[in-house]
């Protein structure tokens, strides 16, 4: 396995620590088109900042609003929105209980801390009316809170809307304010909605109560989390930065609100963007700067000196600089240079530079067209990390390691938080006034299910650890492998002994597994990546099995050209390696034999199972990523079981346009894996359970109203009688809560296979967590399920442990995964056509695991 | 360094004065950015220590009493995330006081320059007949600016009334440089009148809109103490507002902040570090790139004087200066760069002034060579190996 394919098998399974950056670079992370959240965000954050003054004729209305309130077209956060998505209720085997049963208990910590309210607390929204109408925002509020009346209430005002906890005497209050201009301002307050604790305004109320405190502790907000710039964590061989911080919401879990805060960094370049082009351009050259610029920069997110805003980069502007004029808002023509002279007291340096431009957000819903914010690159910093520099191995251990908190260090700095809310007198204030009380950390009761055991051909093995168990299916037999007779190595003239030595070690270690390899034909040529390539187009025929190509260097062109050409024009599964990896010497054997594995499995061998209990069960899993090449591209794919076994998979993948934003072709894909079931099985599964991943904030409705229909339409269809009954589940990677068990005075990383399925999910939803994944050193991240479709009314505790199975049969990884393999499957292969192919393989290498 | 507290009044003024109201004169910039700069000016003209102003505030300041973090969220008195990524050259601490302009509080005597923007007007008879003395007697600093509303202007203004409705007076030029002149006698200050805000053509005799009195203290050598060593400027915001709701006796500290600053090593050494690489950088790629190198005692050295095309330098002599510095070279796969070849770089220069500190710097932060008279690096970086093909 080459670096890059080991950097890629890990992208997402049981890699290093980089994950635990996970949050600051934005990984690969697929279709979470929420940039959004990252940008942008307007320093007030407040819920409806839109000056409507429309006459609401309903008048009071109780109870949730969470309709009305988009109407007005407020903002809501995206992951609130997924929060309203009722799904439980639809499943009645679940409606009063979704917990399982087996597996130990074992006590949890977590990173949720309660936070309860009176009882019959609520909250009461105000409209508030000017007379005259006032331009200012500060002096509207300054006039509000210049009463006596609202003094020592808790209040949240934006100018329009007032959220109070207090009811006011009546249901309209008039009061007169008078300005230092001695004019007298009438305020019409008017009373619109009392919310109860568990509205989604309510929770978004609170959500900017809490925005209010983490100010309050001199934290700063990017995006959507708070980070704390005097106590950096500084890398100065890299230039860079990381602000500690924690990413903070407050939402309704099981029985009650929580205030949940995970730690997070934010990644900065100690270097402007103009720094950074220049940099660019003593590297490139002038040639092709642009075109390098734009590659590198695009989508980046910028946080500009001299206001506390983030901005993306959406296009850069050669034609415009610094000297150009541009209109303010109030009409008039000002330059560039004298507008951030006279603004900010700025001097530009460099004149020539081009300007960043970045498509602005409307605050409001109307179909305005989208405002465009020039920046200049000299007042731009770049937060997170650049695509160039995750692949920069030495840059990535670095961060890592600064960045990577043992549970107990994460431990201690959730308790410094909650110690630092509790000690802080405005925000103390400001949680009393309102009627909050900030509790302890919630603990809960979760379960370690059994371990599972390995089976292989001749052999049951019960691993010793579950993480990995190499060393346990040491000398074991693989299910079944075909032998591979025909095949080639394509290498550099200088690796020609490389080469064979491998070859040495590969066969031996093939036959031990019970995998046959015989001698390839060896095919020498020049070290560049167009002598590799003809080579291919010379050698490869039909009857090659495979082909295997020992390149000399990490250049992208090598492997994305071969990847090309083997995937599609002329598919044969094709196996690259790096001379480096290949010249280690002590570790020849076990690198021979993943290679080996991975290409049996190229090959459409089989190489361990687990037992699965239900006959008949197809296992599908669903991945989007969006594409490297077009940025309006997203690879969608599919990868579906097709024995009961579940030890070989179709994979099917496809392009399309990001604008429709859901997988469009998923009743094609399903409708193919039936066919292909029945091919094998001669019949039709009797359930399917489909893993959908790569779902971003915002996107659950969409879900249930266009996939799922997709999904079971093509399953009703494949059958006149009765048709395979099928399971929908949303996988999550990214969640907040996190887990530690608790021993004698530290804390720890729960076991392998432990299960939370009480307290920490969401009433709304038939959920769970499961840590699947060994972290080292890191703390590890629960994954999240949710079912928001259940045909086969399993038990929560079977669809557990079906899922705890499935997370052991990744075959690029001899352990345990953080997602049920055919999801790990399916991102791997729209991984390797976003990033190399950008092209659909072809479909007759459906059949195997090509892509790993 | 000013420019924050600036602002900050600004808000205040902006709301309250010039916002409500479309006047039909309009200065460009508006008046009360040609105050502030006028300030800054000064401020860079003498390089004071420690700055006060003393400001007036009237419905934003009721609002500092009852939920103080209300103001400073909003304003930007505490450093900004820009503030963090371009430190300062110089430490700064800001505090903020409530209390009144006519009361004595010890905390502010000691200052090199005091400001007081358009605050007499706002004091009755009785404080106006005490602020002198305060002021001028007790804290006694080297300079003081004085500006209040020039009333001569206002015929030019729509209202006939005064520009704010606390104002208890508005004088006209002889008025306040009579008052300012026999202030200035009586405490051994010399004094020069200025303003800003031009008077539209035609109407030039009314004078500036704002009349400004620029107050020096009549004593040689305090000047030259401050001047010689400007390390540490401390700006202090006095706000007297009603003396009622304050505490009789003591200004009461209601914010303080210290912005990050070059003084500190940590935030020296990263910027440092960021320079350094960049130059050194520049350099290793010409060197790549160049193919005349010849090898000199085991060190492979460019014929090319390997001064970066693009960027890092800015003039002729800059060049020159570099050029006529030790060469960078190469060991096997380590590009070295001599330290005194990347002190004549301008922004390296610019942050440390000898090899020895720029050593004892960077062997914190970056590997240097076995005699620590050149920094490490590797000839090729990652962005090297993967990209491009030679």
């Amino acid at each position: 396995m080459s670096g890059r394919a080991r950097a890629r098998a890990r992208g997402r399974a049981p890699g290093p620590g980089a994950t635990e950056v996970g949050r600051p670079s934005a990984a690969p992370s697929p279709t979470s088109v929420d940039t959004g959240d990252k940008e942008a965000s307007s320093s007030s954050g407040f819920v409806g900042t839109s000056r409507v003054s429309q006459q609401r004729e309903d008048g009071i209305s109780s109870g949730d609003a969470g309709c009305t309130f988009i109407e007005r077209g407020g903002k809501i956060r995206r992951d609130v929105m997924d929060l309203g998505i009722c799904t439980r209720e639809k499943l009645a085997h679940v409606r009063d209980c979704k917990r399982g049963s087996s597996g130990v208990p074992v006590k949890l910590v977590t990173n949720l801390f309660s936070l309860d309210l009176p009882q019959n607390w609520q909250l009461y929204q105000y409209h508030v009316a000017y007379v005259p109408e006032l331009e200012s925002r500060r002096l509207r509020i300054a006039l509000l809170y210049s009463h006596a009346e609202f003094s020592n209430k808790a209040k949240a005002f934006d100018g329009t809307i007032l959220f109070l906890s207090q009811k006011l005497e009546d249901k309209v209050t008039e009061l007169s304010s008078e300005t230092s201009k001695g004019e007298t301002v009438k305020m019409t307050i008017t009373l619109i909605m009392e919310l109860p604790a568990s509205s989604p305004i309510c929770i978004q109320v609170l959500n900017i109560i809490f925005k209010k405190i983490f100010k309050k502790l001199a934290m700063y907000q990017i995006g959507r989390n708070f980070y704390k710039p005097s106590e950096p964590v500084e890398i100065p061989q890299h230039k860079l930065s990381l602000w500690p911080g924690f990413a903070i919401s407050v939402s309704q879990f099981e029985s009650r609100l929580q205030f949940t805060a995970d730690v997070s960094y934010k990644v900065l370049r100690n270097e402007t963007v103009l720094e950074f082009m220049t940099g660019i351009c003593q590297q490139t050259g002038m040639s092709c700067f642009a075109q390098m610029c734009e590659k590198q920069l695009l989508g980046l997110i910028v946080l500009t000196r001299y206001n506390n805003k983030t901005y993306r980069i959406d296009d850069i502007d050669w034609s415009v600089k610094p000297t150009h004029t541009f209109q303010k808002q109030d009409g008039t023509e000002i330059t560039y240079v004298d507008y951030y002279k006279q603004q900010y007291d700025i001097t530009l340096s460099d004149l020539n530079q081009p300007v960043l431009v970045s498509l602005l957000k409307s605050k409001r819903n109307d179909n305005t067209e989208a405002r465009m914010a020039h920046l200049i690159p000299e007042l731009c910093f770049i937060t997170g990390l650049t695509r160039q520099a995750t692949t920069d191995f030495q840059l990535m251990k670095v961060v890592a390691e600064k960045t990577r908190l043992s549970p107990l260090g994460r431990q201690q700095c959730l308790a410094r938080l909650a110690d630092d809310i509790q000690r802080n007198k405005y925000a103390r204030f400001e949680l009393e006034t309102w009627g909050l009380h900030f509790g302890c950390q919630m603990s809960l009761t979760g379960r370690v299910l059994p371990s599972e055991k390995i089976l292989m051909q001749d052999h049951v093995c019960q691993p010793v650890s579950a993480a990995e168990w190499s060393k346990d299916m040491r000398n074991c037999k693989i299910l079944s492998a075909r032998p591979l007779n025909k095949w080639l190595i394509i290498c550099s003239n200088r690796d020609k002994n490389v080469a064979e030595d491998f070859l040495h070690c590969l066969r031996r270690a093939g036959s031990s597994m019970g995998f046959n390899v015989d001698y390839p034909k060896n095919i020498k040529v020049q070290e560049n990546p167009a002598a590799f390539l003809s080579a291919l187009q010379k050698h490869v025929d039909p009857d090659v099995q495979l082909v295997m190509c020992i390149l000399p260097s990490n250049q992208k062109s090598y492997y994305d050209s071969i990847k090309k050409y083997l995937n599609s024009f002329c598919p044969v599964p094709s196996q690259c390696a790096l001379t480096r990896t290949l010249n280690k010497q002590q570790m020849m054997m076990s690198i021979a034999t993943r290679i080996a594995m991975q290409m049996a499995c190229k090959l459409g061998g089989e190489l361990w199972a687990v037992e699965i209990p239900l006959k008949s069960l197809m296992v599908v899993g669903i991945d989007v990523c969006k594409d490297d090449f077009s940025k309006d591209m997203v690879v969608v794919g599919f990868v579906a079981s097709i024995n009961p076994r579940i030890t070989r998979w179709f994979s099917r993948c496809i392009l399309q346009r990001t604008t429709t934003d859901v997988a469009d072709c998923l009743k094609v894909f399903m409708t193919g894996a039936l066919n292909k079931w029945y091919k094998h099985n001669h019949g039709l599964p009797a359930r399917i359970v489909v893993y959908r991943d790569g779902v971003g904030d915002g996107q659950l409705k969409t879900l249930i109203e266009y996939e799922v229909p997709q999904l079971l339409s093509s399953v009703t269809e494949a059958s006149s009688n009765t048709s395979p009954k099928l399971s929908v589940i949303v996988v999550r990677k990214k969640c907040t809560p996190r887990f530690f068990t608790e021993t004698d005075r530290s804390v720890q990383n729960p076991p392998l296979g432990t299960v939370v399925d009480s307290e920490a999910t969401r009433p709304e939803w038939y959920d769970f967590y499961l840590i699947s994944r060994a972290a080292c050193r890191g703390t590890v991240s629960p994954t999240h399920y949710n079912v928001i479709y259940d045909d086969n009314s399993l038990k929560p505790d079977h669809m557990q442990r079906l899922t705890f199975k499935l997370c052991h049969l990744y075959y690029n990884w001899p352990g345990l995964i953080s997602i049920p393999a055919p999801c790990q499957y399916a991102h791997k292969l729209t991984f390797l056509v976003a990033q190399s192919i950008h092209k659909e393989p072809s479909l007759e290498l459906s059949n195997s695991l090509f892509y790993l | 360094m000013e420019e924050t507290t600036r602002e900050w009044c600004s808000s205040m003024v902006d709301n309250c004065e010039e916002v409500p109201t479309k006047e039909v004169i309009e200065f460009r910039p508006p008046l009360y950015k040609q105050r502030y700069f006028f300030v800054k000016n000064l401020v860079q003209q003498h390089k004071p220590k420690k700055v006060a102003d003393l400001g007036f505030g009237d419905i934003l300041n009721r609002l500092v009493l009852k939920d103080p973090f209300y103001v400073f969220c909003r304003s930007n008195l505490s450093p900004s995330v820009g503030d963090y990524l371009v430190p300062r050259d110089l430490d700064l601490t800001i505090t903020l006081y409530r209390g009144s302009a006519v009361q004595k509080d010890s905390r502010l005597v000691g200052f090199d320059l005091m400001t007081c923007i358009e605050l007499i007007e706002h004091l009755d008879s009785e404080d106006l007949a005490k602020f002198p003395e305060v002021v001028f007697g007790y804290y006694s600093p080297r300079i003081i600016i004085i500006s209040t509303p020039n009333s001569e202007f206002n015929p030019l203004f729509p209202a006939s009334t005064f520009r704010h409705l606390d104002h208890k007076f508005e004088w006209n030029r002889i008025q306040f440089q009579t008052w300012a002149s026999d202030v200035a006698n009586l405490y051994d200050y010399s004094v020069e009148f200025t303003g800003v805000g031009s008077p539209p053509a035609g109407a030039e005799h009314v004078g500036y809109c704002t009349q400004i009195g620029v107050f020096q203290k009549n004593e040689a050598k305090a000047t030259e103490s401050c001047i010689s060593t400007p390390e540490e400027h401390v700006y202090e915001t006095v706000n007297p507002c009603f003396q009622v709701l304050v505490d009789e006796i003591f200004f009461l500290q209601v914010f303080t902040t210290a912005y990050p600053s070059l003084q500190e090593k940590k935030n020296l050494l990263l910027v440092l570090s960021a320079e350094v690489l960049r130059a050194s950088n520049s350099m290793r790629l010409r060197f790549i790139v160049d193919p005349k190198k010849k090898k000199v005692n085991g060190r492979l050295v460019p014929e090319d004087s390997c001064v970066p095309r693009y960027g890092l330098i800015v003039t002729d002599a800059q060049r020159a200066q570099i050029e006529s510095s030790p060469k960078p070279y190469c060991v096997g796969k380590k590009f070295y760069v001599p330290l005194e070849r990347l002190i004549t770089f301008p922004k390296v220069n610019r942050l440390v002034d000898s090899v020895e500190r720029l050593r004892s710097l960077l062997s914190e932060a970056l590997k240097l060579n076995r005699d620590q008279s050149a920094l490490q690096v590797d000839l090729h970086d990652h962005y090297s190996r993967t990209m491009l093909s030679y």
